[in-house]
């Protein structure tokens, strides 16, 4: 019966974040009208090592000692009823229809020392949590890789179908095509760098369970293991009666490893409170309620495990840190971060790489990073113009990014932010190499005094014949570094003028000008 | 539209391009019994403004059969508001739809190859909302209704343009005046470019002659310059008030090169100024001398 209302429950949580997630897309005006990081307000994983990085809270943290309260009087309820992802783990489980056997009876620890790590390398500076949290894992995944496959795939069929113009069919498929574009689809294709990888890793997420159900949940998740952690004196216990004949019925449904053997042994930090042994029970001896009382299988974590997981969280941070990219004016020259990223440092310390900001980018522009800004930096975003350059009136990343690592800036103020600098390559430019008219960066520039000038000059082509036109100069006193230029710059391949990441306002390092305005 | 029945109609369009010049002034002397060239209307009320000017130009059931699909072809460019005068007023637009509708228009499709984003385009120029206030159909660009037309021009010869300009029964051109750094002015005529597929920007390297190509083959119903408001200076994407004018006029004609020449002429410019009214009244697609127009000037 209450399993029946846990995957109600799971159902309906599922759709909430789906929605959220599709509605985190831009419609023409500069607000979203929807929560779109609802989930992640509310994950105590990513505000704590947030707090440890950074030593500050942003005001929506507080969403999250919600979910801490009542897990430390409801236990993990929020793995069992409400995260997308042990949804979403339950249902590729389901494809296996025979129950795998448990591959080792300590292996649900590994998530502990996971978490310890994660811990221990925040609070000496390195926020990764995110790579591994697993809201910040689905929607990157979900933003980056599953739903433009699925876009890429709806838009092919419907593509092929509308070329095969075939009667009554395609003028229906058509009809439904419309309908998905306004619903489900994005409102066009998405394209990510790296969304192939990121996509395998999460299928690979998925696959674990048909090596053990729930896999991810049980062995890795580090929100499930802090979760662990605060439920071990819940008051929503498991209680077995008399009739229990140690049939073993509970052992095998246990959607984690609560219920090793024993009926007296019940490990409360590692029950999902998803009801299933209470259902299956055939003397219904199983009952769940509210009573007090010590947990009875204890974790076991091992002092020696503890400490080497948190040595080896802490040891990360000098690693990671021992690359020249760290050095002052020493980083990528294209790592152009969004409006309203903090510097380098303080960024690298809030970035949960959930993925929203690039998922919201109006343009596409903004892409997962591989190395470019460091191992540490992995999968946080960078604006690509000759993918997408920033929109000038738009401030969406800002407005969706959970931590406050791009900071949401009013309108006007983002106006002046500077991302970085172009500069002209005039071996390319073709009013400067090729004596060809050609304006379109300054044409494209959108500051309302245009930071692209044009100078008349005249020049001469191959055969002297004298050619007036204007050759572009970039005013670096303006120029925003929004990458308009870059993006539409019709030289093909490498552009004619590009931006880097020198000039840009978050960092004093990173000023070109003497007097930077 | 079938594939076939498309080049059908660009064989048939490219040879109703070489008429003999007598043929199309006979045209234009029929025309001239029914209305002027020219209409340049002012007023306050910009909506009035449109219908007054339209009325001027002899009704709008001049233009539009019961039954048309009508296409009207804003400039929605960029992301900016209407008071930024980088795109055309919506309510130029609004009123055309409303007087499109009137006149017996089954059903009135606008849209724009925007540059900026189409979403922030369409709905920050007020458009969208005007569009939908006159129950017009606000579409956006289908990357897959882009068919090779032959231009045959100086410099073009073929390009991508949007098939549904072909397809409707009536086409509208709404651009509004503004400058551009390499056409002098961006008016009608360059207005096109927001059919234009493929990459387009490699345009600019023969700009004048390109956009002469475009006219080749698009023939407007009726050109709606919308000078309400002009940008003077660092256009077309503007963003600064004191580069906007308020001239409250509307200008309508059937001869788009007739259009953008007077269109210059709100700059303190001549036709003869812009590089692709000249080569456009050169090669037969309109009128420039401004002396040989019939120019109605009326204010609402």
């Amino acid at each position: 019966m209450l399993t029946r209302t846990r995957r109600i429950s799971q159902g309906l949580f599922l759709a909430l974040f789906l929605f959220l997630f599709i509605q985190t897309e831009a419609k023409g005006t500069d607000e979203l009208g929807w929560p779109v990081k609802l989930f992640l307000d509310f994950d105590p994983l990513i505000s704590l090592t947030t707090f440890l990085a950074s030593h500050t809270v942003e005001g929506l943290f507080w969403l999250s000692l919600v979910l801490v309260g009542l897990t430390v009087f409801l236990g993990r309820f929020f793995c069992g009823w409400v995260c997308p992802l042990g949804t979403l783990n339950n249902l590729a489980g389901s494809l296996r229809k025979k129950r795998p056997r448990p591959p080792g009876p300590g292996w649900f620890r590994f998530k502990y020392y996971i978490l310890v790590a994660v811990l221990a390398s925040s609070l000496f500076g390195v926020q990764m949590a995110g790579v591994l949290d697993p809201l910040s894992l689905t929607i990157r995944s979900f933003s980056l890789a599953i739903y433009p496959a699925l876009s890429y795939a709806a838009t092919s069929l419907f593509d092929g179908i509308y070329r095969l113009n075939l009667p009554l069919i395609t003028p229906a498929s058509e009809a439904v095509y419309d309908l998905l574009k306004k619903t489900l689809l994005p409102f066009q294709q998405p394209w990510f760098a790296q969304g192939t990888f990121i996509g395998l890793l999460f299928l690979t997420v998925l696959g674990l369970n048909l090596v053990q159900r729930r896999f991810w949940c049980r062995f890795l998740c580090p929100l499930g293991a802090l979760l662990g952690l605060l439920s071990r004196h819940a008051i929503l216990r498991r209680s077995v009666s008399e009739e229990c004949d140690s049939c073993g019925a509970c052992v095998a449904t246990c959607q984690a490893d609560a219920v090793p053997a024993g009926k007296e042994k019940w490990r409360a930090s590692e029950c999902l409170v998803c009801n299933n042994c209470d259902d299956v029970c055939p003397k219904n001896a199983v009952s769940f309620g509210l009573m007090k009382g010590r947990p009875t299988g204890g974790l076991d974590l091992g002092r020696r495990n503890v400490v080497a997981s948190f040595l080896s969280g802490a040891f990360a941070v000098p690693l990671l840190r021992i690359s020249p990219l760290t050095r002052p004016r020493m980083s990528d020259a294209k790592l152009i971060r969004p409006p309203g990223a903090l510097e380098e440092k303080g960024f690298l310390q809030r970035c949960v790489r959930c993925g929203e900001c690039m998922k919201v980018c109006i343009t596409g522009g903004l892409q997962p990073t591989l190395l470019e800004a460091g191992l540490e930096g992995l999968w946080t975003p960078v604006l690509v113009p000759r993918i997408g350059y920033c929109e000038y009136r738009c401030t969406l990343c800002g407005q969706v990014c959970p931590t406050g690592a791009i900071r949401k800036l009013p309108l006007e103020e983002k106006q002046l932010v500077r991302l970085g600098h172009a500069a002209i390559d005039k071996g390319r430019c073709l009013p400067f190499a090729h004596a060809t008219p050609c304006i379109v960066c300054e044409e494209t520039c959108p500051t309302p005094k245009k930071a692209i000038w044009l100078e008349e000059v005249t020049v001469k082509d191959r055969e002297g014949k004298p050619i007036r036109l204007q050759q572009p100069h970039v005013d670096l006193t303006m120029c925003i570094g929004c990458g308009a230029c870059e993006k539409h710059c019709p030289v093909v391949g490498q552009p004619a003028i590009y931006v880097t990441s020198a000039g840009e306002s978050r960092s004093e390092e990173h000023q070109i000008l003497l007097q930077a305005t | 539209m079938k594939r076939r029945d498309f080049l059908k109609w660009t064989a048939v369009s490219s040879a109703g391009l070489a008429l003999p010049g007598g043929l199309g002034a006979l045209g234009r002397m029929t025309e001239a019994a029914q209305g002027p060239d020219l209409v340049v209307a002012k007023g306050a009320s910009t909506p009035q403004v449109v219908r007054a000017a339209l009325n001027a130009m002899g009704g709008m059931k001049r233009f539009i059969a019961k039954g048309d699909v009508v296409v009207l072809k804003p400039n929605i460019g960029w992301d900016r508001t209407p008071q930024y005068a980088a795109t055309t007023n919506p309510d130029v637009v609004g009123a055309l739809a409303k007087l499109c509708f009137e006149a017996g228009a089954k059903k009135v499709r606008i849209f724009d190859n925007t540059v900026s984003d189409a979403r922030r385009c369409y709905k920050q120029s007020g458009i969208a909302d005007a569009a939908a206030a006159a129950g017009a159909e606000m579409v956006y660009m289908d990357s897959r209704k882009y068919r090779d037309v032959k231009l045959n021009g100086t410099v073009l010869k073929s390009w991508p343009l949007y098939s549904e300009i072909f397809e409707a029964d009536k086409v509208i051109n709404v651009p509004i005046a503004k400058t551009h750094s390499l056409s002098v002015l961006t008016l009608a005529m360059k207005n096109w470019m927001g059919v234009m597929g493929g990459v387009r920007f490699r345009v600019h390297q023969r700009i004048d002659e390109s956009l002469v190509d475009l006219c080749r083959v698009i023939k407007p119903t009726l050109t709606v310059l919308d000078a309400v408001r002009i940008l003077t200076a660092n256009g077309p994407t503007g963003g600064d008030l004191d580069d906007v004018k308020r001239l409250d006029t509307v200008v309508v004609g059937t001869d788009q090169v007739a259009v953008d020449s007077f269109g210059a002429t709100l700059f303190g410019m001549k036709g003869s100024d812009l590089g692709s009214v000249k080569l456009a009244a050169k090669a037969g697609l309109g009128v420039m001398d401004l002396t040989k127009l019939q120019i109605k000037r009326i204010s609402a």
